[in-house]
């Protein structure tokens, strides 16, 4: 037996030999009138084949997704409410404002495939660039590290207000503000570990247009992934065929698959928006219409572009001819993937296209 | 040795890739998809489990349009030579040659969905490293063409 003296916080050890059976001493008498109080109680899921997964669980009441959740409190989805909680500011309460199906198997997904920027990504591959073209990764290392951290702000801006009655989305969310994270770190280490350094912060009108997107998580999703996002992965794809190392190589295969599965969330969601809340098409189709002009500006005059071209060019002389074209060519393929996305999405734009990104389709 | 494209072949390919871990780094952990390749008029089922390839083998047009698969990869049957012959020269696909690199110089994407399913067309992106490792194991496999 424990000394009482000791302190009354600590509980007593269990005397095994005793014959009431375990005691405890020094705590209060437990009380039971919790016990049998459950919404569904008997539940057995057993792992699927790919073990027992978020999705899985969706059975009976607790695969119950309604299409408004009124409780503003932190219940877990399926536990019984208790009176008296006082309520919290979740400002997302029905399935169309965050919703998307894929959500549950993303989230699975990215705990299966994280990476370890510190000893996964092979540094020791890294070799002294030309420093045009070092500058030019640095400039653009330093630009993704906004990127990354414009859409971690508005995801967990948003994500306190989403309600528990769709929790999947809210684990997603989870994993990629992580991504986000390990993304920031990358770049940041890229730029730092080849003779280089950070180069010069983004104007970032287009990061301030998704900070400033305070309409719902629908609004901050139509800029962070159908319009950045998209322009996002055609720069990763491009920065992959040409990396210079397998460091490069490494980071940047790594961050197009962290970022396809933004990319699906992103989408699904709107997809979701478009078909299940009467009237979000034409609410997407003008936020497009903003949205649109502020991209194409900053594609005109931001400093993503000459850095790129000098990148895939090999230099400043190379960045004016090939380097240009690819990347230009590299915009057009976004631009492309925009208006067939805006299409399958339920917000055809081709008609409505703002002149400053139509002029890309060319390339 | 297996001529390119055939199921013998890719049955080769796939005895490499499971066979070998370090193939399976690229991609960054478990991959569970069931896809398709297109050859010019032949087809081939894969599917994922894990880190292993499970199964490779021929297939119908009919089971590729199946609602089991999550996306295609069809190409003209010279750029697949040529991807295969890349792979086969350097130890793995370069320069130009990668799934990726591929895709970028097309018009359309070389990956689709048969269901028109942009989630599951996007695995192509999500899981492109596994299926990139899992054709430069083919650099082991001693290879002919038609």
């Amino acid at each position: 037996m424990a000394d009482k003296d000791a302190g009354a916080a600590v509980p007593a050890a269990v005397s095994a030999g005793d014959d009431d059976g375990p005691q405890v001493e020094g705590v209060p008498e437990p009380t039971y009138e919790w016990m049998g109080l459950s919404n569904e109680w008997g539940v057995r899921v057993k792992p699927g084949e790919h073990g027992l997964r978020l999705g899985d669980l969706n059975v009976g009441i607790y695969g119950e997704v309604p299409e408004e959740w009124n409780d503003h409190t932190r219940r877990p989805r399926g536990a019984l409410p208790r009176p008296g909680i006082p309520p919290l500011p979740y400002n997302l309460r029905r399935k169309h404002e965050m919703w998307a199906d894929c959500a549950a198997d993303l989230y699975e997904e990215a705990i299966q495939r994280r990476w370890i920027p510190a000893t996964e990504v092979p540094w020791g591959s890294l070799e002294p660039l030309p420093e045009e073209v070092e500058r030019a990764i640095c400039q653009i290392c330093t630009e993704f590290c906004q990127y990354a951290n414009t859409e971690l702000e508005i995801i967990t801006y948003w994500q306190g207000q989403m309600s528990y009655g769709y929790f999947e989305v809210k684990q997603f969310l989870a994993t990629a503000t992580f991504d986000c994270a390990r993304h920031i770190e990358a770049f940041r280490k890229r730029a730092l570990a080849n003779g280089g350094g950070l180069g010069i912060e983004q104007r970032g009108s287009v990061n301030r247009m998704i900070l400033e997107s305070r309409g719902g998580w629908t609004e901050s999703v139509t800029y962070l992934y159908l319009l950045r996002g998209t322009y996002t992965m055609a720069l990763y794809r491009m920065l992959l065929n040409a990396a210079h190392n397998d460091a490069e190589r490494f980071i940047f295969s790594h961050c197009i698959e962290d970022h396809a599965r933004h990319l699906t969330y992103g989408y699904d969601h709107l997809k979701y928006a478009v078909t299940h809340h009467v009237g979000q098409d034409r609410i997407l189709q003008t936020l497009l219409a903003i949205g649109e002009s502020i991209m194409g500006t900053e594609l005109k005059e931001g400093t993503m572009g000459s850095a790129m071209a000098v990148l895939l060019g090999g230099g400043i002389e190379g960045g004016r001819t090939i380097g240009m074209e690819t990347y230009l060519h590299g915009v057009g393929d976004f631009v492309r993937d925009y208006l067939a996305l805006g299409e399958w999405i339920g917000v055809p734009r081709e008609e409505n296209l703002n002149p400053m990104l139509k002029k890309y389709l060319v390339y | 040795m297996a001529r390119f494209p055939s199921e013998a072949w890719f049955k080769e390919v796939q005895e490499v890739y499971n066979s070998d871990s370090s193939l399976h780094t690229g991609g960054g952990g478990a991959c569970e998809t069931t896809a398709a390749f297109k050859v010019g008029d032949e087809c081939y089922r894969i599917v994922f489990e894990g880190h292993q390839c499970l199964e490779i083998r021929s297939a119908s047009e009919a089971e590729l349009a199946s609602p089991e698969t999550d996306f295609i990869i069809e190409m003209a049957p010279e750029l697949w030579k040529a991807m295969v012959e890349n792979i086969q020269e350097h130890g793995a696909a370069h320069d130009d040659q990668t799934l990726n690199s591929i895709d970028l110089r097309q018009d359309d994407s070389i990956a689709y969905s048969p269901e028109d399913d942009q989630a599951r067309q996007d695995l192509f992106y999500r899981f492109n490293q596994n299926f990139q490792d899992f054709f430069d194991a083919s650099s082991r496999v001693e290879t002919t063409f038609d």
